[in-house]
């Protein structure tokens, strides 16, 4: 029998088959072959594609080359957003492996942020680990962390070391029994619906008449078009990791095993597939 | 501290069983045909060999 120790490493091992191609517009000296590779589903794309930057490189020259992006039909995929997320809200419910389009020009500075270095990629991960820490305990635990520590979860999620992250990151998930909880949820829910990017905003674990908040509790009043409409009718599918809890799971429960390495919860909301 | 939630097997939650059911269907799905596919991140990978 699995227990909830088991879900931290499937999650954290998640994997999507990913063929990238190169845009069929950029000036090569010789054909491009696709790659192949496994995208974790909690790292960056930025972070995990050298080897297919170097790939791509080698039929170039050199000054046809620039910051390279990532496009999934027609989309221009955000590396700030974790992969698995970028996956669930584009492309879940289409066939594998997952086909990305990489880019080295015409760099679209309206939908992407620039990613110059790896440094930008910790700057972002460890900006978001201290919101989700000022939500949780009012930053207590994130301020009382050293140095070494807040290298240690970025070094953990970058070379994808499982037990050093983890070592660390059980400290961001305690809280005290009589709370029964964190103080509030850092979770965000994308919609491809919607022009807004997500929503965010405070959400506590536990109700004021003590009773356990659930999935079902924080979509009812963050996004009730989420829900299954009167006639039980599903319209859209509440996706976080690539599967579908039910809408009774206990939101802080939910928090403390399927969030992201950025201690936020992210969920994807997407239309029903209606064939 | 932390974990309040876990129960033992014997009362796993419906919503608990669902998700590790899903989660192994996601390994069925997402993982088991493309285990030959390269790995983003290279794990140093130490072998000890030799005799007791």
């Amino acid at each position: 029998m699995a227990d909830d120790k088991d879900v931290l490493r499937d999650v954290w091992f998640g994997r999507i088959p990913t063929c990238f191609t190169l845009n069929q517009d950029e000036v090569t000296e010789r054909e491009a072959e696709p790659y192949y590779l496994l995208l974790p589903r909690v790292s960056y794309l930025t972070l995990v594609t050298d080897k297919v930057k170097k790939h791509f490189h080698k039929v170039m020259r050199a000054e046809d080359v620039e910051e390279m992006w990532f496009e999934y039909e027609g989309t221009p995929l955000k590396w700030h957003y974790p992969i698995g997320v970028l996956f669930d809200l584009h492309a879940s419910n289409t066939v594998l492996p997952w086909s990305i389009i990489v880019h080295f020009k015409n760099f679209p500075d309206r939908d992407l942020l620039h990613c110059p270095s790896n440094s930008v990629i910790e700057a972002h991960f460890m900006s978001s680990i201290k919101e989700a820490d000022a939500l949780k305990h009012k930053s207590q635990v994130v301020n009382d962390m050293q140095k070494k520590d807040h290298k240690q979860l970025w070094m953990g999620l970058q070379n994808d070391k499982f037990d050093q992250f983890w070592a660390m990151n059980r400290k961001l998930m305690e809280y005290s029994t009589e709370d029964g909880g964190f103080r509030y949820i850092p979770f965000r829910i994308y919609q491809t619906t919607s022009d807004r990017p997500f929503i965010q905003k405070l959400f506590r674990p536990v109700s004021a008449d003590g009773s356990m908040h659930t999935l079902g509790d924080l979509l009812k009043e963050m996004d009730p078009t989420a829900l299954p409409n009167e006639g039980g009718q599903k319209r859209y599918q509440v996706v976080i990791h690539g599967i579908e809890p039910l809408l009774e799971t206990p939101l802080q429960w939910l928090s403390e095993h399927l969030s992201h390495p950025d201690n936020f919860l992210h969920i994807c909301i997407i239309p029903t597939p209606t064939d | 501290h932390s974990m309040g939630l876990s129960v033992t097997p014997a009362q796993t939650a419906a919503w608990k069983k669902q998700i590790f059911e899903q989660l192994n269907e996601r390994t069925k799905r997402e993982l088991d045909n493309f285990r030959h596919y390269e790995q983003a991140i290279e794990q140093s990978v130490w072998v000890k060999k030799g005799t007791m």
